[in-house]
């Protein structure tokens, strides 16, 4: 089982934890055409090697980032969201459409 | 017995004096410089498809590249359960297919595959769950494929080994129920298909890892690896567990993400069970192989991870379960535990067909449900890859689809999968 | 009764404690501390099992639980090590694996056939026909296999349970390098766990011979185990396997009815090493064990494992060994030594002063075989002219004992877990440890060191290492070993086979030399395939005595060097592993809502919804049509109450509120005034419907959302998820337990609400529908919400959870005049599809958009973004493939559909049926179906095939049915 160092919580048992994928910052999906829309959302880098997760600690609800080697499993270090999302994301009104 | 099914062909062994063998693959020859086709990877799926290549297309000119050991991937670690009671149309008439060229393959192999139809049960303990299955049993009987929604009774007596109590925390209130499920050996297969393809002249070899795509003008010429570089006409991929690695050679990418499938086997038993049960609920499943052991399985792990290690949290978890449905095993044993890789797809179908590389093809995306699709996924893309057409079984099945919002929902049928 | 060595053998027995048992309904008679084989063998039982294939005779091997010959049935556990497994008063136990009679067992026919049945005999044949296997399959199924699973036995009658242990240091194995790394972790004051097999800490220590006067073990034994009892932070777990040493250090420690999870913070692998044996003639019949096993059988068990020994020799332990048996009273006819010049130790000159004879450079051929082959009467032994060669001129030595004595491997099957690479030591012929991962280390002969000095050495080193690694140094590292003594211990090829077969290489599967050889010849020319071609190390043992030997072979006859090989990949469980001990005490959480109680009490019928426990209806089962019949007309007529306590609640609160409410729904909420109810459909960025509920605005920044019982949790970890990302100024409390809740539905609902709610005037005028206020009920803080779902005048109270009883009371109280009556979860799905409305996951499924569910109504055009948006925009540009309607049938007297009863075009699958009943407030059948999208249109008629392949034809209908103008839930 391995350990998980939460930045809340510490090291706890990797089972209280939720596996939320690899970051993937959404760009605005106004500024995307259909095609590069589709691609963003589905297709997965899938790497073989260090990867910038999300990870879910679900007794507490905390969200925060993980650097893990997908191949060893070692975890290299886990950070608060917010080093990596600073800013408040705002989305641009819509001319007329639909 | 009838004379008709006496082993004659154990007869020869005894009255030799010397072991006659028959090279399953043949030692390995050198590496051309050039082939017809090259396939990436050398599991039952890449072994079929250079099979009927041979035999279907009269394409011989084929060379497997294998990084390890022959069949050494999810081809030698999965449990081994064959079954077409799906949920859409589409995965229906893929799986049936496969499951008629399963049939025969022992007698077209000269090799027996050890297949044996057991009768596939999903256990449903939730109204959602019953639900499901009836959708199952109605798609499957549309299409001819033998399935039924059965309950509590009918499940009893065709399997008397299971706990039917309503003292448990989610009862059983009613079974999809297969008979065409089956269990064969996987090893089996994977050899059969490799002595016919090589007896029909396909190159296998092993300890050769492809390293990088040869690609000019959005066209594959071949591949490099460490014993030189290999060009060919046409290349597949087909490395469960290395899908997206491998398609990053060759410069796109997947909606996939490689996810740990653990599984383990119990010391062998004189046989007891015959039936295959699955629970979706409890995330379990189990068989009993002809060697007598208790082969099970569960979800996939928790998070992906390239590597085959396992762990005691998924015994544990499985387990539990285990023995509230058959309550009568608390003192049988666990033998060995192990993983492969499942390429787990948004929607639990495969991705097949051509890539956004010409003449490159793809066969991936076989997450908990590839083993069962050996012989139709050789078949299929044999004939993708020969006519340059997506065979009409797989065309559902295109990489597009996703971004074409046209997906093939397969997650309520892929056994416990998620 | 058995004879018995005398005192000081049998120091694991207690004489003062019999203890009885029967082994194939024969009385066996042993001591307290004596396991199912040494007993067996005390009273003159030799033989212990019988072979997997062939049904040959088995007995003793490792006398150490590491082989599969002595597997046999107690009670109800099927595959049990006689060879481990103590004796209790009254133990039933049985021989595995026999037809007919244990004795007279009818297998052993098999061998006479053995021509026939090649590696892999059963690929190769049995399909001659298509039906050759269905009727072969029983057959061969009903030959393999080994124990019993007992059908009548039951895991809840046992007890497993688990616990946690944590350790700076955790050492597993307490053999002398085993406790010299616990006193050493423990002298630089580390948290110490020591985990041995054994009855008591000793490992070797208890049985080898190290020195002439045999009392180096001892003494060394003696001292170790008492500092170690002297240490207060070495906590020793005896008669404790770990069998795996999984992420992290994780290691799973099973002892009695207990499996401890022991974290570590680091791991010496102290595991020793695994006898191997020689390939010969006749190599697996009862007599041939291991010296070791032999000297456990002295020394613990007090039991003289024959009266004439053969000792095999490659090393000088054998030579120990051949000193300990004369000790105990057996005659020695030789010992046969492989190699061509026998050093002069210690050891051997004292075998040779005892007038034994040494037969230099000479292996044994044959083991000859007794009647029945239930037992050996000899051994043949013939000099050795090459690898795997032998010449002629042999020797036949009377003999009822063959012990082996030619080499070991290391028990490096944790380290292997662990991910440690091993490369082949030429001068030693065995793997050591190459690159061991952090935290773990290895000490003693499982890292090559076999002189005992050097394995002390070894041990204490690795426990200061290990401890230092935890965070604890005291003193200097301790100096590796200098002299490891591992060259001349393992022979490269103690492999001699004979031309009539019957030579052994893996015993557990019958597996001789020949079959590996022709599994090669047969393609599978590397370990792996040929494992799994002949079924080499498949067996219980896992290849404990065979995975070398394997490997020796294929690299022999494919040319392939040692080194660039290693054994098949070793894989958790050490040994094998109880399901109970992995199940332990399945603690399975529910949920239970405030007003369980109520139900249970009022006779309801409890379904599971998740992990909640709900009232499907209220009555007998027996009943079950009338119940919930009675149920709905209640609430059409008159007046009911549910629990909606597992309904998802989310307080969505903050200057962003609104905006964050706009993103992760589709609906608009920015206007959305206080004091009102809008409903909320989820999307995920695909575009499919996840779930939906009501949102409450009670202040302008200040949301209450509902979502489905199933669904609330992911929802809510999505919204935090989004907001970890937006950055929002919103804040999101999960309180769907903080909240029970109950939906006072029907006609007179306001007449028996206003009874009890004196804070709000609830006239159609001021509480309109879709309204919303905080206020008391019964003079208990609540949220009261003007909702549809049932399609009746209603109010959704929800109350703090410690008063949910208080308020279900209070409401049955105040509703008796109108007969307010309980309703479950069943009628509630009837009520809401009379009005048409969906169930996430019901009538939606993994791929349903918006498009698809008919719900465009619900999607705002003019916001900048939500969850889904996107999709939603490309989905609306493409035709539709299905679309969910409602519908009635064509002929009231045809069936009702069900639930996912497929709707046809000619034969071609265009939908199904959702939801559909045959309405009792309508007396007709409505449903919501998915239909071909040229059929959306009211008035079109669907094809449904119902049970039994029947078609029906359905009418594409508006919804609502009932009450089609809504006026009675707005009234």
């Amino acid at each position: 089982m391995k350990v998980m160092n939460c930045p809340l919580n510490g090291p706890r048992n990797i089972s209280e934890f939720a596996w939320g994928g690899e970051v993937k910052p959404m760009p605005d999906p106004a500024s995307l055409d259909d095609h590069a829309w589709g691609d963003w959302l589905f297709l997965e880098n899938n790497e073989a090697g260090v990867v910038r997760e999300w990870w879910c600690h679900v007794p507490t609800s905390f969200w925060f980032i993980a650097e893990r080697n997908t191949v060893t499993d070692e975890i290299l270090k886990t950070y608060p969201a917010g080093e990596l999302f600073k800013d408040r994301v705002n989305f641009a009104p819509k001319a007329e459409k639909m | 017995m009838l004379p008709a099914l006496f082993p004659y062909k154990l007869l020869p062994y005894g009255f030799r004096r010397k072991y006659r063998p028959q090279r399953f693959i043949p030692k390995q020859k050198d590496l051309k410089s050039k082939y017809d086709v090259v396939i990436i990877g050398g599991g039952g799926h890449a072994l079929a498809c250079a099979y009927y290549l041979a035999r279907d297309h009269g394409i011989t000119d084929v060379c497997i590249l294998e990084k390890g050991y022959l069949a050494g991937g999810n081809t030698a670690r999965n449990t081994a359960i064959i079954r077409s009671n799906y949920l859409t149309p589409e995965g229906v008439r893929f799986y049936e297919q496969s499951l008629k060229l399963y049939r025969d393959l022992s007698q077209d192999f000269d090799f027996n595959i050890l297949y044996s139809e057991r009768g596939h049960f999903t256990l449903a303990h939730t109204d959602a769950a019953v639900r499901t299955s009836r959708w199952r049993a109605e798609v499957n009987k549309q299409l001819g494929v033998d399935s039924e929604l059965i309950f509590p009774d009918e499940i009893h007596r065709l399997c008397p080994s299971l706990n039917m109590s309503d003292d448990v925390r989610y009862p059983i209130l009613g079974a999809l129920y297969h008979p065409p499920g089956s269990i064969a050996r996987h090893d089996a297969v994977a050899w059969g298909y490799a002595r016919g393809a090589t007896a029909l002249g396909a190159e296998v070899h092993q300890q050769t890892p492809v390293t990088s795509i040869i690609i000019e003008n959005g066209t594959v010429k071949g591949v490099e690896t460490p014993r030189g570089k290999v060009y060919a006409n046409k290349v597949m991929q087909a490395v469960a567990g290395s899908t997206s690695v491998v398609a990053k050679m060759a410069g796109f990418r997947l909606p996939i993400r490689t996810i740990p499938l653990q599984a383990c086997v119990s010391v062998p038993l004189k046989p007891f069970l015959d039936q295959i049960i699955v629970s979706g609920s409890l995330h379990v499943y189990v068989s009993q192989s002809s060697r007598g052991e208790l082969v099970m399985g569960g979800s996939t792990d928790p998070y992906g991870l390239y590597s085959t290690r396992s762990t005691l949290d998924f015994k544990e978890g499985l387990l539990g379960h285990m023995l509230e449905l058959l309550p009568m095993l608390g003192e049988v044993k666990i033998l060995r535990q192990w993983a492969g890789m499942a390429d787990m797809t948004p929607d639990f179908s495969p991705i097949m067909g051509p890539t956004p590389v010409k003449n490159y093809y793809i066969d991936s995306g076989w997450g908990t449900w590839g083993f069962k699709a050996t012989p139709v996924c050789g078949m299929t893309m044999a004939h993708t890859i020969a006519t340059d057409t997506p065979h009409e079984l797989i065309k559902p099945f295109y990489l597009d689809r996703f971004v074409e919002y046209a997906q093939v929902g397969e997650k309520g049928a892929a056994s416990v999968g998620h | 009764m058995a004879s018995r060595l005398p005192h000081p053998f049998g120091a694991w027995i207690d004489r003062s404690k019999p203890v009885g048992f029967t082994f194939e309904g024969k009385q066996i008679d042993g001591f307290d501390g004596d396991t199912i084989a040494s007993a067996l063998l005390a009273n003159g039982q030799t033989m212990i099992s019988r072979s997997f294939k062939y049904h040959r005779p088995r007995s003793v091997l490792t006398m150490a639980g590491q082989d599969a010959n002595t597997l046999v049935q107690v009670g109800d556990e099927p595959n049990c090590l006689a060879d481990k497994r103590r004796i209790e008063p009254g133990l039933k136990v049985e021989g595995q694996n026999y037809v007919g009679s244990f004795d007279d067992d009818k297998g052993r026919f098999t061998e006479l056939v053995e021509r026939f049945l090649p590696v892999g005999f059963y690929y190769k044949s049995f399909h001659e026909k298509k039906t050759s296997w269905k009727a072969w399959e029983p057959i061969i199924r009903a030959m393999a296999g080994l124990g019993k699973a007992d059908l009548t036995a039951d895991f809840h009658h046992s007890y497993y349970d688990k616990q946690y242990l944590f350790a700076d240091v955790a050492v597993i194995g307490g053999g002398p390098a085993g406790m010299a790394a616990a006193l050493s972790a423990a002298d630089s004051a580390a948290e110490v766990v020591l985990v041995d097999e054994g009855a008591e800490l000793g490992g070797s220590l208890w049985y080898a011979r190290f020195n002439v006067d045999g009392t180096h073990g001892s003494l060394t034994r003696a001292e170790l185990e008492a500092a170690v009892a002297g240490r207060r932070n070495i906590r020793v777990l005896s008669e404790a396997v770990c069998t795996g040493l999984f992420a992290d250090n994780w290691l799973p420690v099973i002892k009695d009815n207990r499996l401890y999870k022991l974290r570590a913070k680091s791991v010496v692998v102290a595991t020793g090493s695994i006898e191997q044996p020689s390939v010969f003639r006749n190599n697996d019949l009862p007599g041939v064990m291991f010296a070791s096993a032999a000297q456990r059988l002295l020394r613990l068990y007090a039991v003289k494992p024959g009266n004439r020994a053969v000792v095999l020799a490659a090393n000088n332990d054998a030579y120990g060994a051949a000193l300990e048996m004369l000790d105990a009273g057996l005659s020695i006819a030789a010992m046969v030594d492989l190699r061509a010049a026998v050093p002069n130790t210690d050891l051997t000159q004292a075998v040779r002063r005892a007038g034994v004879e040494i037969i230099a450079g000479h292996a044994i051929k044959e083991a000859i075989a007794g009647p029945g082959k239930a037992r050996i009467t000899g051994a043949i032994a013939a000099p050795v002219a090459g690898d795997g060669k032998l010449g002629d001129g042999g020797r036949t030595l009377e003999c009822d004992l063959i012990l082996m004595a030619v080499g070991y491997s290391p028990a490096a099957h944790l380290l292997h877990h662990a991910g440690t690479t091993f490369a082949y030591d030429t001068g030693s012929h065995m793997y050591r440890p190459d690159t061991v991962p952090a935290h773990v280390f290895a000490a003693g002969s499982v890292n090559q060191a076999y002189a005992l000095e050097a394995v002390l050495a070894d041990g204490r080193r690795a426990g200061w290492l290990a401890a230092r690694d935890a965070g604890h140094t005291s003193g200097t590292e301790p100096p590796a070993p200098v002299d490891l003594g591992c060259d001349g211990v393992t022979h490269p090829w103690p492999i001699f086979p004979h031309d009539k077969g019957m030579d052994f290489v893996d015993f557990d599967e019958d597996l001789k030399y020949k079959d590996l050889i022709n599994g090669i010849a047969d393609g599978f020319d590397n370990v792996e395939l040929l494992k799994r071609y002949s079924t080499v190390g498949m067996g219980p043992s896992q290849g404990k005595h065979s995975a070398v030997a394997a490997v020796r072979i294929v690299a022999r006859e494919t040319g392939e060097s040692l080194n660039r090989m290693s054994v098949t990949t070793q894989r958790p469980p050490y040994t094998p592993e109880k399901f109970g001990h992995m199940a332990g005490r399945v603690f399975e959480p529910e949920r239970r809502t405030a007003m369980h109680h109520r139900h249970l009490e009022l006779g309801a019928q409890m379904m599971p919804a998740g992990l909640w426990w709900r009232p499907a209806y209220y009555g007998k089962k027996s009943d079950r049509d009338t119940a919930i019949r009675a149920e709905v007309s209640a609430v059409r007529s008159c007046v009911g109450l549910i629990d909606v306590s597992t309904l998802g609640g989310l307080d969505v609160r903050g200057p962003d509120a609104a905006e964050f409410l706009n993103r992760m729904y589709t609906f608009a909420y920015a206007k959305q005034q206080v004091g009102r109810c809008r409903y909320v459909l989820m999307t995920d960025n695909a575009g499919v419907v996840t779930d939906d509920g009501v949102a409450v605005r009670f202040h302008d920044e200040h949301f209450y959302v509902t979502a489905t019982t199933s669904g609330v949790d992911v929802v809510y970890r999505q919204m935090l998820w989004w907001n970890a990302q937006w950055r929002l100024d919103v804040d999101v409390a999960n309180v769907t337990a903080a909240y029970a809740g109950v939906n006072i539905a029907g006609p007179k609902s306001r007449e028996v609400l206003k009874r009890v709610c004196e804070g709000v005037d609830l006239s159609a005028a001021a509480f309109p529908y879709m309204g919303a206020a905080m206020t008391e009920v019964a003079g208990i803080p609540a949220r009261i919400m003007r909702v549809g779902f049932v399609g009746e005048l209603g109010y959704e109270v929800h109350v703090p959870a410690s008063q949910g009883e208080a308020l279900w009371d209070a409401l049955m109280a105040a509703g008796g005049l109108e007969g307010i009556r309980p309703f479950g979860v069943e009628a509630q799905r009837i009520l809401r599809l009379e009005k048409g409305h969906i169930i996430v996951s019901q009538d939606t499924d993994g791929l349903t958009s918006v498009w698809e569910a008919d719900m465009a109504w619900a999607v705002a055009k003019t916001k900048p973004f939500f969850v889904g948006g996107r999709s939603a925009e490309i989905q609306a540009k493409k035709p539709l493939t299905r679309k969910l309607v409602g519908f009635t049938l064509a002929n009231e007297s045809d069936p009702c559909p069900e639930e996912c009863h497929l709707v046809l075009k000619g034969e071609e699958i265009v939908g199904r049926v959702t939801s559909a009943v045959r309405s009792p407030s309508l007396n007709k059948v409505v449903g919501l179906a998915y239909v071909h999208p040229s059929d959306g249109e009211p008035g079109k008629h669907i094809d449904i095939k119902v049970q039994g392949g029947r078609r029906v034809t359905g009418v594409v209908t508006k919804y609502p049915f009932y009450d089609p103008d809504n006026k009675r839930q707005e009234m």
